[in-house]
């Protein structure tokens, strides 16, 4: 039978994931705080442990966790980081 | 085959497009593995080749898939095995496998960069994959040797006889297709023909993009909005409303992305005013929150199809709802508008009284609030106030957020006796329900309570606008509802007018 979908499979094909493996020495790592309770506190710690494998840290934040970041905060955080650290929290 | 000129085509691909063998080996060699669906070995393969197809890329070789099944499956494998390289679907009666010559599947085809067939292996070979990959890159290739190392397909379907192919084509029980594509919220559903969907339409212009439907963005095509009301089982009368349901769920005020992958049960609320909800039939009196009339029924679902299937927010996949709720199937309800002393609501949001309109609200399942003893209307909207005030959390006072209330008959009837509009009914909620704040400071409370004077008196909205008043319900019995808030997600209220000509 010819069907018509109600998918839109341009946005379901899987996505390779980015190179894995990157040294963390001399890296710059955003930490991306979504702005739940107590989000801020567990990037704090990640933050920490960051700095003792060597690595640059620069802190972002949505204006709200319900929606998505907006483009330039998603470009601004492409361009400054090399990795990027984002967590979810209640 | 080997050293023989491969044979050219153009197929589907299932992201769009139709896509040559002439691009495929554009950039240097493609190597194409013929599957199909049934065939287990076919599966094994894609999954277990997947990890290769970028390397392969950087290699300048493209790995490509090419199926002997309908775009919707060969995608839905290429998903599940995580296949992210070019996948072609191709039709009954399978003219391109025949002219590969193809017996078994899978068979892998490696086609170098003058067109030449180079190299073909036939069912899961682990060595002689290895050695056709590592042909095609001109560098040493792995293949996995996980056991089975070797396994042997299935009969490619372009080589049965013409009439097996016919039921290979049509014979599956369509119902049971449509959960096997993933087109369905877990109940049965009507399966989108082509003909279904142009009725659905009925003339307007299938791509017309409504916007995109969070959370994976995927694009609200009309005609993807005419296939979700398909599936729901609405009548080609209903679409008007669906497609005005869903051009105000996207409206970026109403923050659906929120709502499609929250751990909260939200559902969206569709309420349908004005003569529409005559024409079709649309149920606003007895069990209007319940089961019994297709119009509600499927006019929210069509809704919640959009967000599920075309928005990918499937429950337990992006959609992160810990409970959820039966809402989330369905939830759309016509205003009771002549059995009413207020205006409606559509009226309050700025429409005239004769026209049609829709409006999404996002919101939790409904409580009922039984109430047979109040005889003043103090007494009767406190009653109802206080059922709100455990909603969200019980210490979590004010909700800022949307209450919505479904006022039945009887009630109504009480507070038409007394002359109270439905401003005064909100008012009268909003200050019946307080409680002091060192009453309200464990477990999750509000910042609000946390700061505020240990006996100042807390309010459980933070003004009487946060509350909804609705009309609809039978006639005997009083009952009426609450439909609890969605936190968190500065979710407007979102109206907008059905249009119902092409």
């Amino acid at each position: 039978m010819d069907y018509v979908s109600p998918f839109d499979e341009t946005r379901r094909a899987a996505q390779p994931l980015a190179a894995r493996g990157r040294a963390l020495d001399g890296a710059t790592v955003v930490l991306l705080d979504i702005t739940k309770r107590r989000g801020d506190q567990f990037l704090d710690r990640i933050e920490a442990r960051l700095h003792e494998h060597g690595a640059d840290t620069l802190r972002e934040a949505k204006e709200i966790f319900s929606k998505p970041a907006e483009p330039e905060l998603i470009r601004r955080i492409a361009n400054r980081g090399d990795l990027t650290v984002e967590g979810l929290a209640d | 085959m080997d050293g023989t000129t491969a044979p050219e085509f153009t197929l589907p691909s299932v992201r769009g497009g139709p896509i040559a063998l002439a691009e495929l080996r554009a950039g240097g060699p493609a190597v194409l593995v013929f599957l199909a669906e049934e065939c287990p070995t076919s599966t094994l393969a894609l999954r277990r080749l997947a990890p290769l197809s970028a390397p392969l890329r950087e290699a300048g070789v493209v790995l490509a898939a090419v199926f002997e099944d309908p775009p919707e499956i060969a995608a839905r494998v290429a998903r599940t095995t995580g296949f992210a390289g070019p996948t072609l679907a191709e039709p009954a009666p399978y003219d391109v496998s025949r002219a590969y010559g193809l017996q078994a599947l899978p068979t892998t085809v490696l086609v170098d960069r003058d067109g030449e067939e180079a190299d073909r292996r036939v069912g899961w070979d682990a060595a002689g994959l290895q050695e056709l990959l590592t042909r095609a890159c001109g560098t040493a290739v792995e293949v996995t040797r996980e056991a089975p190392v070797v396994k042997p397909g299935c009969a490619a379907k372009c080589s049965y006889d013409a009439a097996t192919i016919a039921l290979l084509d049509g014979g599956t029980d369509e119902l049971e297709d449509m959960f096997a594509r993933g087109w369905t919220d877990g109940l049965p559903v009507v399966p989108p023909t082509r003909e279904r969907v142009a009725a659905m339409l009925g003339g307007r212009d299938p791509a017309r993009v409504l916007g995109e439907v969070p959370p994976a963005r995927g694009v609200a095509t009309l005609e993807r909005v005419a296939a979700c009301a398909v599936l729901a089982g609405c009548r080609p009368a209903y679409f008007p409303v669906v497609e005005a349901a869903v051009e105000a769920a996207l409206d970026p005020a109403f923050n659906l992305n929120g709502q499609a992958v929250t751990t909260q049960p939200s559902g969206q609320l569709v309420v349908v005013n004005g003569p529409i909800r005559h024409a079709l039939g649309l149920n606003g009196g007895i069990g209007a929150l319940g089961p019994g009339t297709r119009a509600n029924l499927t006019i929210g679902r069509a809704l919640r199809l959009v967000v599920t299937l075309t928005g990918g927010a499937a429950p337990g996949r992006m959609d992160r709802a810990t409970l959820g709720h039966p809402g989330k199937l369905g939830f759309c309800i016509a205003e009771d508008e002549e059995g009413s002393p207020w205006e409606p609501l559509h009226s309050e949001r700025g429409f005239a009284p004769d026209r049609s309109v829709v409006t999404v609200i996002a919101s939790d399942a409904p409580l009922s609030i039984s109430d047979h003893r109040s005889t003043g209307p103090e007494e009767l909207a406190s009653i109802l106030g206080w059922a709100a005030a455990a909603t969200w959390s019980p210490n979590w006072w004010p909700l800022g957020a949307t209450s919505v209330y479904v006022i039945c008959p009887e009630h109504r009837a009480l507070f038409a006796a007394a002359g109270w509009s439905k401003r005064r009914v909100r008012e009268a909620m909003f200050a019946a329900v307080t409680r002091p704040a060192r009453e309200l400071r464990s477990g999750e409370t509000t910042p609000f309570v946390l700061a505020a004077d240990p006996d100042a008196t807390i309010t459980k909205w933070t003004s009487p606008e946060e509350i909804v008043v609705l009309a609809a319900g039978g006639e005997a019995g009083r009952y009426s509802a609450l439909l609890g808030p969605c936190l968190g997600m500065e979710a407007a209220i979102v109206s907008r007018e059905v249009v119902e000509s092409a």
